[in-house]
């Protein structure tokens, strides 16, 4: 059950970027598959509700702007194909993909990925237990289903994705214990010249910050979480003053907290996999979240018919990601001859203005998620880094006083990054730990992207087959 | 828990886990229903420490479960009635 | 990075070795116990080429007949390595089978399995249900199986840190993340340009796999090594679901799971690419090497893949070993394309150390000069 597709754009990812270049390519003329894993496209901040939504006004702006990328690719002629998995991409472009009930092979001139982000966690005693939850993934619990990752939980990172999954715990009807920030106010307001040009955005901020206010939920800045505890899932979170580098304050106060949930990030990383197993050339780019492919200001990579927007590309916020994708497009567009130069000169020129003044706002958030040295040097020993292989700080370490000095012996050595996240998760910690070591990303290097982009069952890659019919090739010599 | 104000939750299923019934509604994920119903505890790692739902969008694999016989993310699996899930406690076999 | 310069930074060895695969670094091993000053360079990690990333199928029944006499070797090699080296590489004898499907394959099975009975290696030969009493999750496709009890695996991953261990602690030098820019023959030896500096030695020894054509070409002699994109694919932890390595008469199954419960498939399936890129897969090539897998174990069928990889696996036309002296040259060795390269490697090393420290080898070498040819102008690397 394999359905053959073909397009002249293929655009993976239906978050505000792909969503929006998915429009711009389509109402330029081009005929676009547009493939999401969700149920309906929105991506991770835009999320279509899997529960039906009687009030709306209380979801907030990121619901109606992801109401409104729904209601107009519906008004489209953009071909959505929503519940599949992209797993594996193959240049000029092909692209095979996987649902619950069978497989999608699209093919396409052009390929345009959206692929957003994961999120940065750095590690700490106790983040494996059940109950410990990332702040994406508390954004996804809230908005995909309206559910309360706990009944009473800390809060706890960097950046401002902290205040927004407190207020929406506290409007959820839950309880807040604190919000624990690795930065400071002065942090904050250095920030808010690049704020200035979004007065919707910061007075939404200031409404969340007065709500924490109005339930009296402390809010520590220059603190991070010491660690977790609890026997079959997380039920006390201690947590301890830092300074700026992110190094526990000696001496400093511990305060603990028992919780039902930790909702915990560090920051957003560009799920570059995509555009890495393509072969397209990357860079590392901290301020941008880690590497991130080489464009140019339209979204082109350095393979021809290859385009990347979107946090993806370097994590800029989902306004300037939105932006981004119309640009990328439109270059589609103009690339494959649709329209002509004029023509897309005229239309890019509103959408330049408008992307760096949300690019400005993107990164003085990025600022607040730097990776703090003082935070990496503090994880123990015996921290799993790797989550899925269970490899500990200790273990990788052993690796790197033996001599590893690339990603791949370190993974090779000590199993880290070959479990089912693929690196994912573990990736940006052990490049912070290579960086302590004074080796540089660049000679380090990413996890070598590898497909299946996602794990995928066997027998939906095999599908329902003849073994008569199973041509081998040809055997090498016997005797 | 499930938040109520200003939702309309979708008819009621119930499926199981390990066994023991649980109470979900359409439209929510079994990884979101069983925190509803206080189940945070989906796996073993390889070390054998439980693991839960952690990124919730399908990418870290913490929370992968049996679902009819095949391993499938509980933070994307929409709950139907009569869905028979199991945990997985797997350790090194040798 | 240092700059190239005139000057040795790296000094002068006895031998220098390109590659630190599992070949060169079963040389090396050698020659530093037999007290020379061993170098071995590789552009990437020590075992980071295709010595890292095979399957780890240590299976001899599936080896070529004529190499049989260098297989029951490997295997006492093999059963020693952790204890030699130091360090587990996770050596398990877990015995093997060999399956086949069709009449005419089990007609095959017998003929070749019963010829490398004669050559000394112990064989039996299953039904099914016997079959399933050592792998109980066969098919019903399975007509007949031949049992090895010598067959096994171990965790190629591990090999290389393994033997880094091994060769640090014998005082072997080990220049890493560092490729050969080019080979000078000179009077006293050779001398090999690195982005680092240089390295000289009396003797060169090219151990460098798939790349070994370009670093030999460098002398002026080319060896015609062609380079297969092997895939290989890796399940995530399952349940305990099989006890030892599995194959098919036709070489295109190599199905095995490890200690931790992943399942490794393999079997020689064909990716493409180019030799020092991540291959690519080649999409029929992977769809059938997983239905093959699923004729044979249909349990694997619910399992997720996480991963697919690609090693370069050198070879010459006829598919034999290239081991010996390299002609036209002094003191200059190649030790490549030796098909299941994993598994024989430590034989294969073995004996060409004990030729270059002139002891008569217990086993025939592979004449390079067989294949060999004289280009006129050294080509640069």
């Amino acid at each position: 059950m394999c359905a053959d597709l073909t397009a002249d754009l293929v655009v993976l990812g239906g978050g505000p970027a792909g969503g929006h270049a998915a429009l711009a390519a389509s109402g330029a003329g081009l005929d676009v598959v547009l493939v999401d894993e969700g149920a309906a496209p929105g991506g991770q901040v835009w999320r279509a509700p899997g529960v039906a939504v009687s009030n709306h006004a209380a979801l907030g702006p990121d619901h109606r702007a992801g109401e409104a990328l729904r209601a107009a690719l519906t008004a489209s002629k953009v071909r959505v194909l929503a519940g599949h998995r992209a797993w594996l991409l193959q240049a000029g472009f092909t692209v095979h993909a996987a649902a619950a009930d069978g497989a999608a092979r699209l093919q396409a001139p052009a390929l345009l990925l959206a692929p957003g982000t994961t999120e940065r966690v750095i590690p700490f005693p106790g983040w494996t237990l059940p109950g410990v939850m990332g702040l994406a993934g508390a954004t996804a619990l809230l908005k995909g289903n309206r559910m309360l990752p706990g009944r009473k939980v800390v809060v706890a990172g960097a950046g401002p994705l902290l205040v927004a999954v407190a207020a929406s715990i506290l409007k959820g009807g839950g309880t807040v214990a604190a919000v624990v920030d690795l930065g400071s106010m002065p942090e904050w307001l250095r920030g808010v010249p690049a704020m200035l040009g979004r007065p919707d955005l910061i007075l939404r901020g200031l409404g969340w910050r007065a709500l924490l206010l109005r339930h009296g939920v402390p809010y520590l800045t220059r603190h991070a979480v010491l660690r977790a505890e609890g026997d079959n899932g997380v039920a006390s979170v201690t947590v301890a003053p830092v300074d700026g580098d992110g190094a526990f304050e000696p001496g400093g106060n511990a305060r603990r907290f028992e919780v039902d949930a930790l909702l915990v990030g560090h920051g957003l990383v560009p799920a570059s996999e995509a555009a890495r197993s393509l072969g397209a050339r990357h860079l590392h780019v901290p301020a941008l979240g880690g590497w991130v492919p080489e464009l140019d200001g339209l979204g082109r990579s350095s393979i021809a018919g290859l385009y990347i927007a979107g946090d993806g590309a370097g994590v800029r916020g989902a306004a300037a990601a939105a932006l981004a994708g119309a640009q990328a497009g439109l270059a589609v567009a103009h690339d494959l001859g649709r329209i002509d130069a004029a023509r897309h000169t005229a239309e890019q020129a509103p959408l330049a203005a408008r992307v760096a003044r949300a690019a400005r706002f993107g990164r003085a958030m990025a600022a607040l998620v730097r990776i703090r040295p003082g935070l990496i040097a503090a994880i123990p020993p015996e921290a799993t880094i790797c989550r899925c292989e269970d490899v500990t700080r200790a273990e990788i370490e052993a690796a790197f006083d033996e001599g590893a000095r690339q990603i791949g012996q370190l993974k090779a050595w000590t199993r880290c990054g070959m479990g089912p996240c693929q690196g994912r998760f573990c990736g940006p910690t052990i490049e912070a730990l290579a960086a302590q070591r004074g080796i540089a990303a660049e000679a380090f290097g990413p996890m070598v992207a590898r497909p299946p982009l996602r794990p995928m069952p066997i027998g939906t890659l095999t599908g329902d087959f003849d073994p008569a019919a199973l041509t081998l090739p040809p055997s090498l010599p016997s005797s | 828990m499930r938040i109520a104000a200003g939702v309309e939750r979708g008819p009621a299923v119930t499926f199981s886990v390990d066994g023991v019934a649980v109470a979900g509604h359409i439209g929510e994920t079994v990884g979101a229903a069983l925190l509803a119903a206080g189940w945070r505890d989906l796996r073993s790692g390889p070390g054998g420490g439980g693991r839960g739902m952690f990124c919730a969008i399908g990418v870290c694999q913490e929370c992968v479960v049996m679902a009819d016989g095949v391993v499938r993310e509980a933070c994307r699996l929409p709950v139907r009635d009569g869905l028979v899930i199991t945990t997985r406690r797997l350790r090194d076999v040798r | 990075m240092a700059r190239a310069t005139d000057a040795a930074p790296h000094g002068t060895a006895d031998v220098a070795i390109v590659g630190g695969g599992i070949m060169g670094c079963s040389v090396a091993l050698r020659l530093a116990e037999a007290g020379m000053r061993v170098v071995v360079i590789d552009r990437g990690g020590i075992g980071g080429g295709a010595s890292g990333v095979n399957a780890g199928t240590l299976s001899l029944q599936i080896k070529r007949l004529s190499l049989m006499p260098y297989a029951i070797r490997a295997a006492e090699h093999w059963a020693e390595m952790s204890a030699r080296l130091g360090a587990d590489v996770k050596f398990r004898q877990s015995g093997g089978l060999n399956l086949a499907f069709t009449e005419a394959e089990e007609a095959q099975l017998v003929t070749d399995m019963t010829a490398r009975r004669e050559a000394g290696l112990p064989i039996s030969f299953l039904d099914l249900p016997a079959a399933r009493a050592r792998e109980p999750g066969l098919s019903d496709h399975v007509r007949r199986a031949s049992f090895c009890p010598l067959d096994g695996y171990s965790n190629p991953s591990l090999t290389g840190r393994a033997f880094r261990k091994a060769l640090t602690a014998r005082g072997v030098a080990m220049i890493e993340h560092d490729p050969v820019l080019g080979i000078e023959a000179g009077d006293g030896g050779y001398t090999l340009r690195l982005q680092s500096g240089n390295v000289r030695a009396r003797r060169l020894v090219l151990a460098a796999g798939a790349w070994t054509r370009a670093s030999v070409l460098q002398l002026g002699v080319d060896l015609p090594i062609g380079a297969r994109v092997n895939q290989m694919m890796v399940t995530e932890r399952a349940p305990a679901l099989m006890n030892g390595v599995l194959g098919h008469i036709s070489g295109l199954m190599s199905l095995k799971q490890s200690d931790n419960g992943t399942i490794i498939i393999g079997g020689g399936w064909q990716g493409e690419g180019a030799v020092g890129e991540p291959g690519r897969p080649v999409m029929d090539n992977l769809t059938n090497n997983l239905r093959f897998a699923t004729l044979a174990m249909p349990a694997l069928a619910p399992l997720r893949i996480v991963r697919t990889w690609y090693g370069y696996d050198g070879f010459v036309p006829d598919f034999l070993p290239v081991v010996g002296v390299l002609p036209w040259l002094r003191e200059a060795y190649v030790i490549a394309c030796v098909r299941g390269g994993y598994t024989i490697g430590p034989c294969m090393g073995d004996l060409l150390a004990a030729s270059i420290l002139g002891e008569e080898p217990a086993l025939p070498l592979f004449d390079p000069a067989r294949v060999a040819t004289r280009v006129n102008t050294p080509v640069p690397a």
